[in-house]
Formats: C-alpha cells, sequence, structure tokens
C-alpha cells in the first residue's frame, strides 16, 4: 500500500481540544505569558455597546455587538476583554467577528495569562487591520459562559418546575470606558419570579439600561432566577474518534459521552408510578429523556451501547435527507444522575475523502463536532477528538 | 457390518486421500455451523467471571491466585475475620461476600479465565491485539466447535462408519441441550467444560484401546484441565473407576486397562489437587473415593493375574481369592470407618442430593432452591435432544452388539447421566454427549445399511442356501453371547423401494431435527437470562430490559462503596454490571451469610433495619414480576429465603406463619400477618397500588387481586423502580435524626404534611408500625 | 421376662413415688400418672385441670384424632412416634425435674377443647408454658405447631420442644432395637446368599447374557428420560381428571406431568427405538425378499407414525411448537 499523505493542516494523528475546561490548574497552552503589573492599555472606548444575554438553552450564550473607537493616537491592534478569574474557565468559543462582514473569518483570541492569582484575566482580540486613530469598528462577540447555572431551589420533586439561577453584571465587563450600553436578557418563558436591578420587563425578554459613561471595569451585580423546566445537559467527557479504513472505504465514527444533568437534583426519590403516569401527557420535566442526534446523510450502521451492553431503545431513522439517531438512555436522567455510554457509526469514506489536485495526498473533511441536538442545549466539559489514520499514514 | 458393503466404495490410496479431505472439510463446515448457531445474540452472563478474567489479564496469574475480592481494610468485622492484616497491604475494593470478602483465587474454578487468558496473550502474541471481552463472548461458541470434533473423535472410536463419527459432531454442534449452555456471552464454566468433558472420555478410551501411557498421561492432563474448569468433574471421577468396575466384574481385566487407569488415576489426582479450590479433596472427601478403591483393586487383581501367570496352582489361586475378598473387604471397613471418624469428608451435599432426591430439600434448602436443581420432565428432554431422544436407547443396544470396553464405556455413561439429567435438569449437559454419540450410532447404522447402490442377489439356490445356514451356524459360534437380532449374518436389503422409503424418512426426521434446533435456539436460548424478550402481537420482538437498566442505574449513581443487599441470585449480575458489592452471590459458600439475608427479607422491618445496618447495607434490590407476570421474582422464591433461614433460626422464623389458615402461599387480603409485614412483601408491592384505579391493583403472576391498602415502608425509602417494575431499589434510611424511630418519624412527617388526612384517618397513621 | 419384670419394677416404684408425692398438686398427680401411661390420655375435664392457669409446669398436648372415620392419616402416623417420645420423655424425667406434661387428646375425647379452640385441623401441638415459678411467662398463651412439613420425627418434636422450654432435663428419644427387623434382615440375607451359592451355576450364565442387559439398560434409560425422576420427586398424580368426567392423560404446562403420562412417551420412545433396532439390524439380516420389504414398511411406517403422534403429544405440552408430521 502506498503512503498516504493526509494534507490537513489542523489535523494531527491525534488532536486534543478543549472548549472549555474549568479545571485551571492545568493551564490552556496558548496562554500567553505577560507581566505581573500589566493592564490593558486605555487605547479604546466602546461607542456603543448592545449586549444580548440569552438563557433559553442549558448554559450562557451572550454577544455583544459592541462599536469601538480607538483614541489613542497610534494604529492600534490588541482589544482586551475581561473575565473574572473564576469564570475564564467556563468560557468558551468565545468568537469576535468583524458585525459589518461576517462572512470573513474570525478574529484571532486568545487567552493571555500574567498572573495566576489575578482576579481578572484576559481575552487577546487581534484586530486583522489595525484600527487608525478615532476610527470605529464594529464588532460581535459572542461566546458562552458552562456551569454558570444553579437550580434554586437546588432540590425540587419529580413533577415540579425547575428554576435556575444566574448572576451577572448588568455591566458588560469592558477594559474601556463605555459611553453607552444596554444588557439584554432573553428567557425561553416569561415565568421569571425572582430578579434584582429592576429591568425592563417586556414578556420573554429583560432590559437592562441603557447606561452612559461607564468606566472600565466596573460591575454591577444583577440576578435572574427564571424558569427552566429542562434538564441541563452536560458532558463532563466527550471522546470522539474517527477511523479511517482506506481499505473497507469506511469512516468509523465513534463518540463515548459522560453525560450529567446539572439540573435540579430530586429532593424525594424517584417514583416510577408518577413517572409513569405523566407518560401520557409528556409534560415538561427536568429529566432527559432522549438525545437526537443528527448524522451525516448516509450514515449507516449505528450502535448504541454502554458499559454492560447493548442499549435496545435506539431508533434510527434514516433517508435520503436526514439519519437521524434517537437514543433513549435506560433510565431518564434526572437532575445529578449520570450517564456514559457510547454510540457510533459508519458512513462511506467518499463523501469525506478528496484527492488532492497534485495527488500526492488526501483532504479529510469531517464535522469537529457532531453530537446530540436538543433545544434545550448540551454543553461539554472536555472534548477529546482523535482522528485515527490508516497504518501507514504519513 | 454394513460398512463392509461400503469398501469398494472408494479403494486405495486416492480414495482415502479424498474422503479424508472431505471428512476434514465437513468437520470444519460443522464446527463453523456449531458457532454460528450460537451467535443470536451477545451479551455477557454472568459478570463475575468476566471480572475474574479481566483482573487476570490485567495483574497476572500469581496476583489472581492472590485475589482477595474485598473492599475496605478499615472495616470492623472484616478486620475481624481477616486478621492479621499487613499494613502495607494497599487497600483493595470488596465487591463480593460484603463484608467478609472472598478469596477469589481459591474459591472457584480458574480454568475458564486462565483459558481466556492464554488466547488473550497468545492472540497478542501474534500481534492480533482482541478486546478480553470479545474473547470472553466468543469462548463459549469457540468451544462449542471444538466439543463437536471430540464427539467426532469418541465416536470413531466406537465404530468403524465413518458416517457416525460426523452425525455426532453435528448433532453436538447444533443440540439445543447444548446450545443453552454456550451460546455467545455466556461465558460460564460449562462454556469450556463440555469440550474438556468429551475430550477427556475420548482419551480415556483411546487409552483403554491401547494400553498406552501416553494416552493415560493424556487423559490425567486434560483431566486436570477439567477439574481446573468444573465442579462437574466429580462425574468423570466417578464414571472412569466405575467403568474399570465393570470390566473387572466383566473378567476383563487386561494389562491395557492396568496401564490406562494408574496412569489416569496417579498423575491425575496429582493435577487436580493442584487447583486450589479442590486441594486435598481427593484423598479425604468420598466423592473420590470410588477412584481410590478401584484403584487398590485393580492393583490386586493385577497381582492376582500375575501370580496366575506363574504359579498354575489351582488351590493357590482359591487361597488368593479370598485373601483378595478379605483385603477388599476390611480396606472398605477402614475407609467406612475414616469416614465416621471424620478424616475423610463424607459426601458433599449436592452431590448426595443426587442419590437420595428428597435429602436436600430437608437438609440444604440452598440447593433444592435452584431452578436448576430442579427435577426434569419429559418435555424437557424432549425440547432439548428431539429426536436424538429415541434414537439413543436404539444406539445404546448397538453398543452391545459388539460390546468392546469402549462401548462398555457407553452403555454406562448412559445409563449413569440419563439418571443424573432425570434428577437435576442442570445435568442435562452431561447427558447430550452421549444421546449425540448413540443417535449417530443408530442414524448412521440405518443409512449405512440404506444407502447402498448395490443390491444383494437372493440367495435362492439350495446350494447357497446350504451354504448361508453353515455360515450362520459358523457366524454364531464365533459369537457366542451376541445379541439376538445380530444372530444371523447381515444380508442387505434386496430392493430399492425400501431404501428410498427408509432413506426418505430418516432425512425427513433430521430436517425435522434441523427445523427444531433452529427454532429452539432462536426462541428460547438466544436471550440470557438477563434480558426478556417478548413478542408484540404484531410479531416484532420486544425486549425487556429492566435488570439492566437498574444495574446501571446502580453503577451510575450510587456511591462506589454502596453496599447493595439483594437474593444470591443476583450477586454475580450486581457486582459486574452494577460495578457494587454485594452482601451475598451465586457462589456463596457461607449458609448463615445467605441466611442472614433471607431473614432480613422475611423479617418485620424492625427487624431487618438493625440486620441492614449491621452489614453497612445502602440499598436492597428485589425483582418483582407482578407488573408484567415475570414468574421469576423475589416473591416466588420467597419461600426459600424464609426457609433457609428457618434453619439458622427457627426460633424466629417459621415458614408456617407465611401460609394462610388453609396452608395457601397468598399474597392477597388474606396474607397472613406476618406475610405482609415481611420486608419482602412491603418492597414489592410498595406503592404497587397507585398504579391501579383504586383497590383495582393486579398481581400478574399470582393472579391475585392485592389489598386495597398498600404497604407502608419506614425504614426504607423508594431510590429506583425499573421501566416494568421488575427491579425495585430501595435505600435504607440513616438513622433518625432527632433519635425517633422511623414508624414514628414517618408518622410524624405524614401527619405535619397532610394533617387533614392524618385526621380523617387518623387510625391508619397510628397503626403505621 | 426379664425385660416385663424391669418395667413392673419400675412401674411398682413410681407408683409408690406418685402416691408418696400425691398431695403435691396438679403436677405431681399427672406425673406420677405418667410414669404408668405416656402420654397422658387427657379428656376435656383434664384438658382445663392441667392447663389452668397459675400452673407450674409446662405442658404440651398433642390434639390429634385417631379414629378413623376422621380419616386423619397424619394423626395416625404420628401416633407411634409420639407415643415413643411419651415413654422416653416419661422414663428420662422420673422425678419430674423437667416439670413438663405430655398429653394427648383424642377429638373422641375432647370435642369441648376442639371446639373452644376452634380447631379444623388436627394433629396440632399446643404448648402451654408456666406461669408462675421460676421460669414462669407472663401471657401463658400456649405455642402452636402444625404439621406443615408431614409427619414429624419424635426427634424433630424434641427439639422444636427444647427451643421453646425453659432449662431442665431433656430426655433423649430412645428408640427400642427392632429385633425382629434385625432378624428378618439378617436371615433375609443369608437366605439370598445361601440361594446364591446354590444356584450360582445356573445364575451365572443369566448374568452373563447380554441380552439381558442390554434390556435392563434400555428399560432404565427409558425409564429416567422420560422422566419417572420427576415423578418420584415431585409424587406428581398417576392420572387427573379433565373436569367432564372423563381422564386427562397429559398434564398441561411444560414442566408438568403426570404419571401415566410418562409411561405413555417411555412406551412411545420405546416402539420408535425399537423400530430404529429393527430396521437396522434385523430388516438386513432377512433372507426373504419379500418379508424383507413388508418388514421394512411395517416398521418404517411404526416409526413414522409413532414419531408424527409424539410431536402432536409435544405440541400439548408446548403450544407454540411449530411442526408436525402429517397425520397427527
Amino acid at each position: 500500500m502506498r503512503s498516504l499523505t493526509l494534507f490537513a493542516a489542523y489535523l494531527s494523528s491525534i488532536f486534543t481540544t478543549a472548549v472549555a475546561d474549568s479545571n485551571l490548574s492545568t493551564p490552556l497552552s496558548s496562554h500567553q505569558i505577560l507581566p505581573d503589573n500589566f493592564k490593558p492599555p486605555e487605547v479604546f472606548k466602546n461607542a456603543n455597546l448592545l449586549r444580548n444575554i440569552n438563557l433559553e438553552k442549558g448554559y450562557v450564550r451572550e454577544t455583544v455587538n459592541v462599536v469601538i473607537e480607538n483614541i489613542d493616537a497610534n494604529e492600534q491592534d490588541t482589544y482586551y476583554i475581561p473575565f473574572k478569574a473564576e469564570a475564564i474557565g467556563n468560557v468558551g468559543g468565545l468568537e469576535v467577528k468583524d458585525k459589518k462582514d461576517p462572512e470573513k473569518p474570525a478574529f484571532r483570541s486568545e487567552v493571555v495569562e500574567y498572573d495566576p492569582y489575578s482576579p481578572t484575566q484576559f481575552y487577546r482580540v487581534t484586530l486583522p487591520v489595525p484600527l487608525a486613530p478615532s476610527a470605529q469598528q464594529t464588532l460581535a462577540i459572542s461566546y458562552h459562559v458552562l456551569s454558570a447555572l444553579a437550580p434554586l431551589p437546588a432540590a425540587i420533586n419529580q413533577q415540579d418546575k425547575q428554576y435556575l439561577h444566574y448572576t451577572f453584571s448588568t455591566y458588560w465587563p469592558s477594559a474601556y470606558l463605555t459611553e453607552k450600553q444596554k444588557t439584554k436578557v432573553k428567557f425561553s418563558t416569561a415565568d421569571v419570579p425572582g430578579f434584582t436591578a429592576e429591568p425592563l420587563r417586556e414578556g420573554k425578554t429583560f432590559t437592562y439600561g441603557p447606561f452612559e459613561k461607564t468606566p472600565a471595569g466596573v460591575e454591577q451585580e444583577a440576578s435572574v432566577r427564571y424558569e427552566s423546566t429542562r434538564p441541563v445537559i452536560h458532558a463532563t467527557l466527550l471522546e470522539r474518534d474517527i477511523e479511517i479504513s482506506q481499505w473497507g472505504g469506511n469512516l468509523a465514527t465513534e463518540e463515548r459521552y459522560w453525560l450529567t444533568n446539572k439540573g435540579a437534583h430530586l429532593s424525594g426519590h424517584f417514583s416510577r408510578v408518577e413517572w409513569a403516569r405523566t407518560q401520557h401527557y409528556n409534560p415538561p420535566t427536568s429529566a432527559l429523556r432522549m438525545l437526537t442526534l443528527p448524522l451525516q446523510v448516509g450514515s449507516l450502521n449505528p450502535y448504541f451501547t454502554d458499559d454492560i451492553g447493548n442499549v435496545s431503545t435506539s431508533r434510527f431513522r434514516s433517508n435520503i435527507r436526514e439519519a437521524n439517531l434517537e437514543l433513549k438512555p435506560r433510565y431518564p436522567l434526572f437532575g445529578g444522575w449520570n450517564y456514559s455510554f457510547k454510540v457510533g457509526w459508519d458512513a462511506s469514506l467518499g463523501g469525506f475523502l478528496r484527492k488532492l489536485k497534485n495527488g500526492d495526498g488526501y483532504v479529510l473533511r469531517v464535522p469537529f463536532l457532531e453530537g446530540p441536538k436538543m433545544s434545550e442545549g448540551i454543553s461539554y466539559e472536555k472534548v477529546d477528538l482523535r482522528v485515527i489514520l490508516p497504518e501507514g499514514a504519513t | 457390518m454394513a460398512v463392509e458393503v461400503l469398501e469398494p466404495f472408494l479403494k486405495g490410496d486416492t480414495g482415502r486421500n479424498t474422503r479424508g479431505l472431505l471428512r476434514l472439510i465437513i468437520l470444519c463446515t460443522i464446527a463453523a455451523a456449531a458457532v454460528a448457531s450460537r451467535l443470536f445474540s451477545v451479551i455477557l452472563d454472568p459478570w463475575f467471571n468476566f471480572r475474574a478474567t479481566k483482573y487476570l489479564v490485567q495483574n497476572g496469574f500469581y496476583s489472581f491466585w492472590d485475589w482477595f475480592d474485598d473492599r475496605e481494610a478499615s472495616h470492623p468485622v472484616a478486620q475481624l475475620v481477616y486478621e492479621p492484616r499487613k499494613p502495607a497491604e494497599e487497600p483493595k475494593r470488596t465487591r463480593t461476600w460484603h463484608p467478609l470478602g472472598r478469596v477469589t483465587g481459591g474459591t472457584l474454578y480458574p480454568g475458564l479465565m486462565v483459558t481466556s487468558g492464554i488466547i488473550y496473550h497468545v492472540l497478542r502474541f501474534l500481534s492480533m491485539p482482541v478486546d478480553i471481552r470479545n474473547i470472553c463472548v466468543l469462548l463459549a461458541p469457540g468451544f462449542s466447535g471444538l466439543t463437536a470434533f471430540a464427539s467426532y473423535l469418541i465416536t470413531s472410536e466406537m465404530t468403524t462408519s465413518p458416517s457416525a463419527g460426523l452425525l455426532a459432531a453435528i448433532f453436538m454442534g447444533i443440540t439445543p441441550g447444548y446450545i443453552s449452555r454456550s451460546v455467545a456471552g455466556s461465558y460460564d464454566n460449562e462454556a469450556i467444560a463440555i469440550f474438556l468433558l468429551v475430550f477427556t472420555f475420548f482419551l480415556w478410551i483411546k487409552s483403554v484401546k491401547n494400553g498406552s501411557a501416553m494416552w493415560g498421561a493424556l487423559t490425567a492432563l486434560f483431566y486436570g484441565y477439567m477439574v481446573s474448569a468444573w465442579g462437574g468433574y466429580v462425574f468423570i471421577t466417578n464414571l472412569l473407576p466405575l467403568h474399570t468396575f465393570v470390566l473387572i466384574c466383566m473378567g476383563r481385566y487386561s494389562p491395557r486397562l492396568y496401564v490406562s487407569y494408574s496412569t489416569w488415576f496417579a498423575l491425575g489426582t496429582l493435577a487436580s489437587m493442584q487447583v486450589p479450590f479442590v486441594g486435598f479433596l481427593p484423598i479425604r472427601s468420598s466423592d473420590h473415593m470410588s477412584a481410590l478403591g478401584v484403584f487398590g483393586l485393580l492393583q490386586l487383581v493385577a497381582f492376582v493375574e500375575f501370580i496366575r501367570q506363574q504359579v498354575p496352582n489351582k488351590q493357590f489361586q482359591t487361597l488368593l481369592r479370598g485373601l483378595i475378598f478379605v483385603v477388599f473387604v476390611v480396606s472398605m471397613g477402614v475407609l467406612v470407618l475414616l469416614t465416621v471418624s471424620g478424616v475423610i469428608a463424607p459426601w458433599s451435599g449436592r452431590f448426595y442430593s443426587l442419590w437420595d432426591t428428597g435429602y436436600a430439600k430437608i437438609h440444604i434448602p440452598i440447593i433444592a432452591s435452584v431452578s436448576e436443581h430442579q427435577p426434569t420432565a419429559w418435555p424437557a428432554f424432549f425440547f432439548d435432544l428431539n429426536l436424538m431422544i429415541w434414537l439413543f436407547p436404539a444406539g445404546v443396544y448397538m453398543c452391545f452388539q459388539q460390546l468392546k470396553d469402549e462401548h462398555v464405556f457407553v452403555v454406562i455413561y448412559a445409563v449413569l447421566a440419563s439418571y443424573f439429567a432425570g434428577v437435576m435438569v442442570r445435568l442435562m449437559l452431561t447427558l447430550t454427549p452421549v444421546v449425540c454419540i448413540a443417535a449417530a450410532l443408530a442414524i448412521s447404522s440405518i443409512l449405512d445399511t440404506y444407502l447402498v447402490a448395490e443390491n444383494p442377489i437372493p440367495k435362492e439356490t439350495q446350494a447357497n442356501g446350504q451354504a448361508t445356514s453353515d455360515s450362520i451356524k459358523s457366524a454364531a459360534d464365533v459369537i457366542k453371547d451376541s445379541l439376538r437380532s445380530t444372530r444371523n449374518p447381515v444380508l442387505g436389503i434386496y430392493s430399492y423401494v425400501s431404501k428410498a422409503s427408509v432413506v426418505g424418512a430418516v432425512t425427513t426426521y433430521l430436517l425435522l431435527f434441523v427445523l427444531h434446533c433452529t427454532w429452539v435456539t432462536s426462541n428460547a436460548y438466544s436471550s440470557p437470562s438477563v434480558v426478556l424478550a417478548s413478542k408484540l402481537p404484531d410479531g416484532s420482538q420486544h425486549i425487556i430490559d429492566d435488570y439492566r437498566e437498574a444495574y446501571y442505574w446502580l453503577r451510575q449513581n450510587t456511591p462506589d462503596k454502596a453496599k447493595i443487599m439483594s437474593w444470591w441470585d443476583y450477586g454475580y449480575q450486581i457486582g459486574g454490571m452494577a460495578d457494587r458489592p454485594t452482601l451475598v452471590d451465586n457462589n456463596t459458600w457461607n449458609n448463615t451469610h445467605i441466611a442472614t439475608v433471607g431473614k432480613a427479607m422475611s423479617s418485620r422491618e424492625e427487624v431487618s433495619y438493625p440486620i441492614l445496618r449491621q452489614h453497612d447495607v445502602d440499598y436492597v434490590l428485589v425483582v418483582f414480576g407482578g407488573l408484567l407476570g415475570y414468574s421469576g421474582d423475589d416473591i416466588n422464591k420467597f419461600l426459600w429465603m424464609v426457609r433457609i433461614s428457618e434453619g439458622i433460626w427457627p426460633d424466629e422464623i417459621n415458614e408456617r406463619n407465611y401460609f394462610t389458615a388453609r396452608g395457601e402461599y397468598r399474597v392477597d387480603d388474606e396474607a397472613t400477618p406476618t406475610m405482609r409485614n415481611s420486608l419482602m412483601y412491603k418492597m414489592s408491592y410498595y406503592n404497587y397500588n397507585a398504579l391501579f384505579p383504586a383497590g383495582q391493583a393486579q398481581d400478574r403472576v399470582r393472579g391475585s387481586k392485592l389489598p386495597a391498602e398498600g404497604p407502608q415502608l419506614s425504614t426504607l425509602e423508594e431510590a429506583f423502580t425499573s421501566e416494568n417494575w421488575i427491579i425495585r431499589i430501595y435505600k435504607v434510611k440513616d438513622l433518625d435524626n432527632v433519635g425517633r424511630d422511623h414508624g414514628s418519624a414517618v408518622a410524624f412527617d405524614k401527619g405535619n404534611k397532610k394533617k387533614k388526612t392524618a385526621k380523617r384517618r387518623g387510625a391508619r397513621v397510628l397503626r403505621v408500625e | 421376662m426379664k425385660l416385663s419384670g424391669v418395667l413392673s419394677l419400675t412401674l411398682l416404684s413410681s407408683l409408690c413415688l406418685g402416691a408418696k408425692r400425691s398431695s403435691g398438686g396438679t403436677f405431681e398427680n399427672y406425673h406420677a400418672k405418667s410414669q404408668s401411661y405416656a402420654p397422658l390420655r387427657l379428656d376435656d375435664a383434664s384438658y382445663d385441670e392441667l392447663t389452668a392457669t397459675p400452673r407450674n409446669h409446662s405442658v404440651l398436648v398433642l390434639l390429634t384424632a385417631l379414629e378413623a372415620r376422621f380419616g386423619c392419616q397424619l394423626c395416625r402416623d404420628f401416633q407411634p412416634e409420639w407415643d415413643l417420645l411419651g415413654r422416653s420423655w416419661a422414663k428420662g424425667d422420673r422425678h419430674g425435674d423437667s416439670r413438663v406434661l405430655l398429653g394427648t387428646l383424642d377429638f373422641a375425647d375432647g370435642k369441648g377443647t376442639f371446639q373452644k379452640l376452634m380447631l379444623q385441623t388436627a394433629p396440632i401441638f399446643l404448648l402451654f408454658p408456666p406461669t408462675s415459678g421460676r421460669n414462669a411467662k407472663p401471657d401463658g398463651q400456649p405455642i402452636r405447631y402444625d404439621f406443615t412439613a408431614g409427619p414429624q420425627s419424635a426427634e424433630q418434636v424434641v427439639g422444636w420442644m427444647s427451643r421453646y422450654l425453659p432449662d431442665g432435663p431433656k430426655p433423649a428419644v430412645q428408640r427400642p432395637l427392632n429385633y425382629v427387623r434385625i432378624i428378618t434382615v439378617t436371615t433375609t440375607l443369608l437366605g439370598v446368599l445361601s440361594f446364591l451359592s446354590v444356584a450360582y451355576p445356573y445364575i451365572l450364565p443369566v448374568i452373563q447374557n447380554r441380552n439381558l442387559w442390554a434390556g435392563i439398560s434400555l428399560i432404565t434409560i427409558l425409564l429416567f428420560t422420560s422422566g419417572h425422576m420427576f415423578n418420584h420427586i415431585r409424587k406428581v398424580p398417576y392420572v387427573a381428571g379433565n373436569g367432564q368426567g372423563g381422564i386427562s392423560y397429559f398434564a398441561g404446562g411444560f414442566s408438568n406431568q403426570f404419571g401415566m403420562e410418562t409411561q405413555i412417551v417411555a412406551a412411545m420412545y420405546g416402539t420408535l427405538s425399537f423400530a430404529t433396532i429393527a430396521l437396522a439390524l434385523r430388516v438386513p439380516r432377512m433372507s426373504d425378499p419379500k418379508r424383507q420389504q413388508l418388514a421394512v414398511f411395517i416398521w418404517g411406517g411404526v416409526m413414522f407414525g409413532m414419531y408424527s403422534f409424539l410431536l402432536s403429544v409435544f405440541r400439548i405440552k408446548n403450544g407454540g411448537y411449530p411442526f408436525h408430521l402429517p397425520p397427527f
């Protein structure tokens, strides 16, 4: 067999990434060491800022549209976003784009470190084109915060509504002076029994502000407690193997999940009677009942097993438009309960592998993350992706 | 013999090679079919064996030997029992027999695990890394292929007909009686033991035929392997001496017999003593004494034979015979004396219960409680063996035709094994090989007779007739004591019509047999005990997977050290699938320990709770089939728990109290108070009423309406119930914070929460214990 | 002779003892009586007297119904054991140290008591603990023992008693040597031995007869494979009615059978085996082609028909069994 070259710049044979690593004792490798007394230079100001906090899912998703202006005399290209030290480990998927031109690739952004004990840590965003003095640019910053939602009360009865509690600052934490800002919070229901800081309530949306001239680093704490009777699915670990078999023309994917429901625990114990009774009309529940995995069209031979063998409660619907794998865990997953399992499937390699034009290599194109698609969202603490190349590939 | 007719069929070297090749191909096909027919489902069971194998593979053979399956060094009881414990010893984890723990290496038959371990290492050495789990799953089917081969070999020793061996192989490969124990994933001792059984018998026959020490040593080797693999080795230990004894009685003593038996006995006993679990049993327990006795007898007989050859004096011989008789009687007396005085252990209970069928029920309820130890009804024989069950006597009869040493063996084996199989369902497994052999002999003899192309010439001329009658006479002279039906010489079948009709009928029967096997396998034996399969009205299969649902729940959602109490049948499964320590499991040898669990289950909550606390039980698991109509549940096994604990605590537990005045075992309104207050009853029916409209609760196993008022639990709380209610798990409550007893705490909570209902049903709340 | 002498002596001495103590109270009175005739035969009055509170002794009463018209087989089976127990107890406890009285109340003598206790079944043991004295139990309610597990041996009853009785002597059961049995066994054994030694030359050919052994083996195998041991262990009925006045030969259910059913099955197996043997061994040895042809058809037909019938019987036992052969 002739040696294969896989031309895939970012794919090494073992490729580990951390979407969000809450464990700060193992710092991310991309940290840049900055001097201890680092403070972002006051070279920008936020002319106008609109922040959306989306609480519809099991994690927090924030989108910030900000117009930044260079107030320095020189061209500037480094924009810092501060986070609290205890929170930065839970921030994931931070992406900064040009609002005017969202088609462009995202700007380079990375965590920088200068003092592991400092209460504030930064993300550094590097603008591809330095901003001229007094020039303005609109950034679309988006990120999600994991493990920030806590059920309150922490234990509920099996059929009770579940309420989540979220504490945040009504001012966006910024390293720069902000001229004008507004924070919007979006819930999935209008049932929000507890909140502070007097927002403007409009149905499912709360609006804080507008606030004028907030200086850098100022915070105003606010909290909301809102209904969200749905599981808070959290994968403490996802191991994802993609194995290429040139021989059989097969692309085998296997995913191993360690799921837990971070929602409210059961205050009593699980009652099968109540559970069976409510199965008929399917009310919202804090328990995870089923996972749906939309697979790539053309996937075959799915399997769903766990440590003790095949789980017989899965369904695979496949046609030319879609291939959905519906998985039912062995038992409903209530708050605090865990479930680990393994799913895998095959696909014809042809759809994913393309020969290079110059003829001495292949390009593999696979999704980084597939995973269950749930309306309540799913958060991953750690994802471990391995691409296993055929024997002899270089 | 009919085979002689076949001889000209393919003659010469080419013919032999062709036939050899053909036979090999057929054998391989049979083995493949045997393996394939066992792959209907793949679920590993029992898990304990798998766990042990994993430990063996990970930690090597010697640490497996010393594997003490325990958990907390700090546990007081464990320390009491296993003092002194080296402080340097790393804390290990108890998985079984809490709080005693289990010296696993010394209390199991390691053959199965070691076999998988060796296969694993060999495959790795051949750079074929295979997951140990896959080896465990496929071990039983793989060995069933080997068993088919072994039965080919042993049958070929019985007859000159080559087709008999092949038929025996295919019978062995697909008979449901064997498939039931060797489907993929049934990772139990029997998986390899049956192969070893058949192969040891083959080697024994080979060695008796040849009188060769090499074959005898091989027999001993495989016997040792068998000892390390299955407790059923006692069957071999007694069958071989019996065979020898019968041969001696028949006056068939020969140096061949002497060499093979002596070799086997000496080496085999040594080999069997290498297994720690067996240890010194071969020289100390009655189960093994027959082998020793026959060994002694054989020496005497050999001595006499030797003397007889040297001294042709008749009187002297008589004297010698008397002497030998005296020696024999004296040694028997000594044996009995030793047994009485306790130097030699008496028959082990399980073995004893085979002879005295009423014994187990009275003295060892634990053994009698196991469903596999029940007697076998005739449909089970037919179900497992189909047409072979009536070919079997015919085959045995054919063994009387020649009655060489090996045929004697088959006859003894057939009679004994059919007795054992009749007494215990489980021993159907030992009957299966001999049934296959005998049935193959019968069928092949029919086929060899009727599948001959040329017809004999009818002897009509007078001269010929004279010759025939002469030959008849001479034949009758040669085999004087032959069977009545075989006194005349074989002539053959004259007409094609008879040939066609018989062959056609036999083919039909065989095809029916194949259909039967397929049907049985796909219906009855393909789903291991842990999964229940049922057919929906539309014909599709519905799997009831409650066991694994609950075990996985335990595994994922309880603390790692949580101790689970359940009846011992589920011990292995909990240990394996839920990965939690259990109080008792399928191999618990400590009767008191099992009885403790039985007592906790059958007593009132006030009595059970201290027991649960003493044994650090966190969760109690019961199996309840009332909703689904699953009859293998704990309420049906409950009387055994009562009986076993009554054996230890006759003052506290009394079986009578669980029956109504009219002697009925009931769970409805008329159930006795003892029954309704027992922990088992309460746990089974707790909250079950809520599933039904008021007063309509139905138990579908017992087919009875339950009391309108469900049981109340105060010291346990329901933790999990599986989808079809088959498994119910209860958490043992901690001691009350305020120091109240649980009954009043529950009553207080109830009163607090529902003041109004409490008032209205005041009496009920007060009645709660 | 000697034995009876000893007996009468003990009787006499016990009578004397009894006479001496007769003034002592209920226990002493009855204990003296029990020395001559144990266990005591009670009636309603003596039962009431014995069990009246306060009492400083224990009483074990067997409530039984010995008369044939009650048809209590269990009562009659147990009675010898009970008598044995009573005698051993009386002998072992001459001075009444155990303070236990054993009595029998037959239904014929104590209808009133049976009615009072609302007893429907017999036999039943009632053990009355003492209500006064050193080992008194406050409530004095009797402990009841039912014969649920069939007839019990005297030893088992003593075992049960001693669990509930206060400390004190508990005489073990002494079984008298069964001389008759010993003599019978010895004689039979000797007879058989002598017969064997005389008839040895005639028996030997029989023992060495292959046909005989073959027959024995086949019968044993057929017996066992048709589920005889199941009948033996489970004690199944021989046949049962089908509810409409007829007889049902085959029990319903896979793991259920009747005695007769197994015999039918054994006969079927036997016929099939015999047909096989005939086809395989006998037929090819026939010299006349015509007769051979006929034999093949007969045996083949028998085999086919019988197997078909066997399958149909099996379908009765196992509802979902899908296979069958034409005639049945």
